[in-house]
C-alpha cells in the first residue's frame, strides 16, 4: 500500500482527494491539517484503516522536518505528496494588511516548499515518488481582489517545473493541478452575481466539483501519470478555454 | 561501523547507482572531485539522515556546505545531539 500525504486534508479539495485515494484501495492516505474536521473524522470511520489524520501546523516551518520524519517512522516510505493546503484571503492589494499578505505567502508558498524539501529527500533516498501541487487558474488568468493569492499560486507553477527537472533523474514526478473556481469554503466569499458570471463564462456552463480535481490527482499518482512531469493540468470546466 | 565507514559505504552505493567512478576516498579530497553532482549529494544526505537519524546541514545555523570529504565526515561526527 502506497502512502500519500495530503495537506489541507480536512476539508474542501484536500478532503475529496484523501477520501478518493483511500477508497481506491491502492493508497494509504494521510490527511494533514491543524485540526480534524467533523467531515474528515466521519470519512476516517468509513475508510477502514486507509485514511488517517495527523495534526500539523505547516505555517511553523521549524517543525516541518520533524513532522516529515515522524510520518515516515509511523507509516513507512511516502510515495505521494499532495500540497493542497492554502488560504484564499481576498481583498484589494492597496488595502490588504501587510500581515495578511505575509501569512498568505507563508502558508501558500513557503510551507509547501519546505514540506516538499523534506518529503522529496525521503523520495530521493527511495528512488521513487509523486508530487502534486495544487495551483489555480488564477495563476495564469486574472481576478480582481486575488493578486496576492494569484502570486502564491503562480509560485507553485514555477516551483513545479524546476523541481521536476531537479528530481526527474531519481524517478520522482512533479506536477501542478490548476482548478478553476470550485465550490468550497474558499470560494464562499463570492457573491451570487460573481458566481453566475463565472458559470456563464465557462465552456461547460457549470463549476467543477472537488471530486473532479481529486480524480486528476489520483490519475497523476497512478500508473497513467508515470510519464507526466513538470506540467499543469487545468480542471476548470472550460473557464479559460 | 564508524560514522566515516557508513558514509563511505553510502557513497559507494550511490556511485554505483548513478554510474559514477569514485576516486580513492581521502580526507583532503575536494567534494567537487568525487564525481558526485549536487543530486548525488542530495541523495547521500537523505540516505544518511535515514541511517544515522541526523542531517547536520539542517541543524547548522549557516547554509555553508563543506568543501572536502574530511570536512563532510566531520560534520556528521560533530553534530550536536
Amino acid at each position: 500500500m502506497r502512502n500519500v500525504l495530503i495537506t489541507g486534508g480536512s476539508r474542501g479539495i484536500g478532503l475529496a482527494i484523501a477520501r478518493r485515494l483511500a477508497a481506491s484501495g491502492d493508497y494509504n492516505a494521510v490527511a494533514v491539517a491543524r485540526r480534524e474536521s467533523g467531515e474528515l473524522a466521519a470519512a476516517i470511520r468509513e475508510a477502514k484503516q486507509r485514511l488517517h489524520f495527523r495534526a500539523c501546523d505547516l505555517a511553523v516551518t521549524e517543525a516541518t522536518s520533524l513532522f516529515a520524519r515522524s510520518v515516515r517512522d509511523e507509516f513507512g516510505p511516502i510515495y505521494g505528496l499532495v500540497n493542497n493546503a492554502g488560504i484564499g484571503t481576498d481583498g484589494l492589494l492597496a488595502t490588504m494588511h501587510n500581515s495578511e499578505i505575509e501569512t498568505l505567502i507563508r502558508l501558500n508558498v513557503l510551507s509547501p516548499i519546505i514540506l516538499t524539501k523534506y518529503v522529496a529527500r525521503q523520495m530521493m533516498a527511495d528512488g521513487a515518488g509523486r508530487i502534486v501541487n495544487i495551483s489555480s487558474i488564477v495563476a495564469s488568468t486574472g481576478y480582481n481582489g486575488l493578486s496576492v493569492y494569484a502570486a502564491s499560486k503562480a509560485a507553485m507553477v514555477g516551483f513545479t517545473r524546476s523541481l521536476a527537472r531537479e528530481v526527474g533523474r531519481v524517478g520522482i514526478t512533479v506536477n501542478a493541478v490548476a482548478p478553476g473556481f470550485v465550490d468550497t469554503e474558499l470560494t464562499k466569499s463570492l457573491d451570487e452575481k460573481d458566481r453566475r458570471r463565472i458559470v456563464g463564462r465557462s465552456a461547460l456552463r457549470h463549476l467543477p466539483g472537488v471530486d473532479d480535481v481529486a480524480s486528476v490527482v489520483e490519475f497523476l499518482l497512478g500508473e497513467g501519470g508515470r510519464n507526466i512531469t513538470g506540467t499543469v493540468v487545468t480542471v476548470d470546466a472550460g473557464s479559460t478555454a | 561501523m564508524s560514522v566515516k565507514s557508513k558514509i563511505f559505504a553510502a557513497m559507494k552505493q550511490i556511485a554505483e547507482e548513478q554510474k559514477v567512478t569514485l576516486p580513492p576516498l581521502e580526507d583532503d579530497l575536494p567534494l567537487n572531485e568525487t564525481g558526485f553532482d549536487s543530486l548525488a549529494f542530495a541523495i547521500l544526505v537523505a540516505r544518511l539522515e535515514d541511517e544515522l537519524g541526523v542531517d547536520p546541514f539542517t541543524v547548522a545555523e549557516d547554509a555553508a556546505f563543506p568543501s572536502t570529504l574530511g570536512e563532510f565526515v566531520r560534520a556528521y561526527e560533530n553534530v550536536p545531539a
